[in-house]
């Protein structure tokens, strides 16, 4: 029996992946104090070496249709060690959901409510994240097909307002960074935006045209990814090396934007842009969380342990991070490397494995 | 204490009563099979009359009018109906005249008196005749209007349709008003509002269903739509709903609604609503279905989706650039209607630095003496307004004029002057207030969630507005009315459906109906319809 209900249609998960990929702008900010102004050539190099990372997530997933990655594991590893594997990506699901909340914690702290505690500001958005993950994929995916468009228009909109301040010779000389530095921003980019589309692999199994993944995702990949080049570009080319030093080179350009002092104030639009693809990805991996756990443990429904879900997703957060200067350190100098296991080794060798033991074929009741 | 085990013990008494008058009628009815309280006629023409009189003969409208026909007065018979129901013309000219002054039969020439088919076939000239030897069957009947026949030694009754009774005339709708489009609207008679609809769609697979609901009331249901057009299992759907309604009454058709529509907690409806003929017409004509309920002008169209409150009848007949413009006005009326206090009091309580300097010193000035904070200023004046809205629309017109002009000066002009509010916040109220007349068919929902916005924006400003906002959303993309996604053609999303959605794009380019419902047959009209001048070789040879 599936635990999820719902199905999606191909372009709604186009466009969950679009919202999932355009939400890293404000997380990339991380990037620019390694890259500095090379940080749009990382980009779309992060972007080249991840949509081959993802391919492997697309075999994987084409190769057993209709099961997610814990059953997938089961299936390739066997029911005890399987287990195990799949605890490590229930592990990195729930990480990443903490994360995340304090991501939004901190972001609303410091430019929308500043004398706000920030566990009541974790505490209304997972809230609210709990209730769309009650709902299901479905609505989540939904969600995504209207906030999808926001966004875009806004960093389109703001780069048009901001070319009378972008000056582009700030991206000259191109390649100046060292190489180690290079590859480093590199990693971090890969490591915040295309390879957490590991996460779908608990989402594409309930696509209505399971054979449409491939396409559905490659192209919210190349969407998001085209969207976010647009906005990296304007901060570059508007900030010039202002945007190493700035914690939010998105909000500081858009600021600038001042015209005949009517068009002003724009930020708030960003800001509110970025809570909602917060409020898309934060979903996503609370639903992968939820739904994993639910798998591994066999549950009838995954809705008893939305609530514990979150309240350890809150609790993780607490405890992992103290200030914004730990949260960057971490996310720029720790978890990248660590990710690497779960982004790359693990679905490379499952696949190995699969190929192997020619999986699917010999599983008569796949 | 005690008074909290009196109330459980009155509770258990009452929940006690209820289930016993349940299982009491359940008795009741094998034992109405019984010898006492026969449910079939019988033979003689007295105890028939008896046992008709035992039901409904002590009321003032009953009429029994006993006679006899035949040549030589020889067979006795009886008619039984409600004055003032009935059409007393019928009644005489087409009934007793016949059967008492044109009879063709004498005693022996008649082939077979008993038999009330041959009075049916041939001497009654009413145009819907039917027979049954039913009780129950033939008081319904009477008491909706029918004449009931008894004839002597006849085991059956005919019951003869000539109901007819006052009715208001067909008027045009209080409600949904236009400058442009036919005026007639539906009234409190189920037959002339299935007239209406008829009268719109001449086309036989237009199917008017009929059933009665109410075990007491037994008011008439009616299911309008197009064969063909509409989705089978939404008919299915709508009639297990319907017949699923065990009620004793049903006066109205929100009685109706509340009882079949998908979502019972959420504020927003998911059964629409109309009193225009013509705007019911474009719903079947676009796969969905009516419900007609008799005694209410208000018919009921399912299934819904969200932006047909952001639409109106008279879009149609207009021409498409004012249209899209006027659309797009009512639904920033209506995100006005539910943001604009809540951003203010965000503003003016979290994030003053987003207000321009200029503005902020003068608010700040108008601000000056006022005791209360934003929150309680905007939830005060919420209620205030919510209050004189309830009084003019209770109050007789004359009333209500003396309700406005207390509210506009009282609560407008000295509350400020008093310094007890800040002049901005009547504007913002007032804003609100004319931005939520804007869009109708959700000024019940609106209310409620700028009062939900509001709180939430007291609390935690811009952050708890955006939560707010993201919260609506999931709940209107789980919602669904009879199957179809309440938001589409938003989300899901289906590009040719967003014609008529945010816009309304020209009929000829219509060409499709509405994906998610008119999917059985969904092509509209013809391609390449859009009017053109004739080419200049037809306009030469001519």
């Amino acid at each position: 029996m599936r635990l999820e209900r719902g199905e999606i249609s191909s372009s709604q998960l186009t466009f969950l992946i679009s919202c999932f990929i355009q939400g890293a702008l404000f997380p990339l900010s991380l990037a620019f104090p390694i890259s500095k102004h090379d940080t749009w050539l990382a980009l779309i190099a992060a972007f080249i070496i991840g949509v081959f990372i993802v391919l492997i997530y697309i075999a994987l997933a084409s190769r057993f249709p209709g099961k997610n990655i814990i059953e997938i594991n089961d299936l390739i590893y066997g029911p005890y060690f399987g287990k195990l594997v799949s605890l490590q990506y229930v592990y990195f699901f729930i990480i990443s959901l903490s994360g995340y909340l304090w991501f939004i914690g901190d972001f609303v702290l410091t430019f929308i409510m500043p004398e706000t505690p920030i566990i009541v500001i974790m505490t209304m958005f997972t809230f609210i994240c709990a209730w769309a993950v009650r709902k299901g994929i479905e609505v989540i995916a939904r969600i995504s097909v209207i906030f999808v468009f926001i966004p875009g228009i806004i960093i389109l909109l703001t780069f048009a307002l901001l070319l009378k301040n972008m000056e582009f010779t700030n991206f000259l000389p191109v390649f100046e960074v060292p190489l180690e530095d290079f590859i480093q921003s590199t990693n971090i980019i890969m490591h915040i935006s295309v390879c957490e589309v590991l996460v779908f692999l608990m989402v594409i199994p309930y696509m209505n045209k399971p054979k449409q993944a491939k396409r559905s995702v490659l192209l919210g990949i190349i969407s998001g990814g085209l969207i976010l080049l647009t906005g990296m570009i304007r901060n570059i080319a508007a900030l010039g090396p202002l945007s190493e030093i700035v914690t939010d080179p998105s909000l500081i350009a858009v600021s600038l934007i001042n015209i005949g002092k009517i068009i002003s104030r724009l930020e708030v639009l960003v800001s509110m842009a970025q809570i909602l693809l917060l409020f898309i990805i934060t979903s996503v991996f609370y639903y992968a969380a939820v739904l994993s756990v639910a798998q591994i443990t066999k549950l009838r429904s995954y809705l008893p342990v939305v609530i514990p879900i979150g309240i350890i997703g809150i609790t993780l957060s607490l405890i992992s991070y103290d200030s914004r200067m730990q949260f960057s350190y971490s996310t720029m100098y720790i978890t990248p490397i660590l990710s690497m296991h779960i982004y790359i080794v693990i679905p490379l060798v499952s696949l190995i494995v699969a190929k192997v033991r020619k999986l699917p074929q010999r599983n008569g009741r796949n | 204490m005690g008074v909290v085990l009196r109330y459980l013990i009155k509770k258990s008494k009452f929940l006690k009563l209820l289930s016993q008058n349940a299982l009491e009628r359940k008795k009741q009815e094998p034992s109405q099979d019984g010898p006492n309280t026969p449910t079939n006629l019988s033979q003689s023409l007295k105890t028939n009359l008896d046992l008709i009189k035992g039901i409904i003969g002590n009321n003032y409208d009953v009429v029994i009018r006993e006679f006899t026909f035949e040549r030589q007065r020889q067979v006795n018979a009886a008619l039984i109906y409600l004055s003032g129901m009935t059409d007393p013309t019928i009644i005489n000219e087409s009934i007793l005249k016949p059967l008492m002054f044109e009879s063709p039969f004498t005693i022996n020439s008649a082939p077979k008196l008993d038999d009330v088919e041959m009075i049916r076939t041939t001497m009654l000239t009413v145009g819907e005749v039917n027979k049954s030897a039913n009780i129950d069957e033939i008081v319904d009947s009477c008491l909706s209007g029918s004449t009931i026949l008894l004839v002597d030694n006849c085991h059956e009754a005919l019951m003869i349709m000539t109901a007819d009774w006052k009715s208001r005339s067909v008027d045009e709708p209080k409600t949904e008003s236009v400058v442009r489009g036919p005026r007639e609207g539906f009234i409190e008679s189920l037959l002339t509002n299935t007239t209406l609809l008829r009268r719109k769609i001449k086309n036989s697979d237009l199917t008017i269903e009929s059933m009665k609901i109410g075990q007491r009331t037994k008011t008439s249901v009616c299911i309008a739509y197009i064969k063909g057009l509409a989705n089978p299992l939404l008919i299915e759907e709508i009639k297990r709903r319907l017949n699923d309604i065990k009620t004793d009454s049903i006066l109205e058709s929100g009685y109706i609604e509340q009882f079949i529509e998908d979502a019972p907690f959420s504020i927003f409806s998911t059964v629409a609503n109309t009193e225009k003929p013509d705007s019911a017409a474009a719903k079947i004509l676009e796969g969905r279905a009516a419900i007609l309920i008799d005694g209410t002008p208000f018919a009921l169209t399912v299934p819904m989706l969200l932006i047909e409150s952001f639409q109106s009848s008279e879009d149609y007949y207009s021409r498409p650039y004012f249209v899209s413009f006027i659309r797009m006005i009512r639904y920033l009326a209506y995100a006005i209607s539910i943001l604009a206090p809540a951003i203010y009091v965000a503003l003016t309580t979290f994030h003053q630095e987003l207000i321009p300097t200029p503005l902020l010193f003068s608010m700040a000035s108008a601000q000056e003496g006022v005791p209360f904070p934003a929150l309680v200023e905007a939830m005060g004046m919420g209620v205030v307004f919510e209050i004189l809205r309830e009084a003019g629309v209770r109050l007789p017109r004359p009333v209500g004029q003396a309700v406005s002009i207390v509210g506009a000066l009282v609560i407008g002009q000295s509350a400020v002057t008093a310094g007890l509010i800040g002049a901005p916040m009547v504007i913002v109220v007032a804003l609100t207030a004319v931005a939520s007349f804007v869009v109708p068919a959700q000024t019940d929902s609106g209310g409620i969630l700028r009062i939900l916005f509001v709180i939430l924006a007291g609390f935690s400003g811009g952050f708890g507005i955006m939560i707010g906002f993201i919260g609506l959303l999931i709940h209107l993309t789980s919602l669904r009315s009879f199957g179809t996604p309440y938001l589409s053609p938003l989300a899901p999303l289906s590009v040719s459906d967003l014609k008529d959605s945010f816009i309304r794009a020209p009929l000829w380019a219509m060409i499709a109906r509405p994906r998610t419902i008119g999917w059985p047959d969904p092509k509209r009209q013809e391609f390449r319809l859009k009017p053109s001048p004739p080419l200049e070789e037809d306009t030469q040879s001519k």
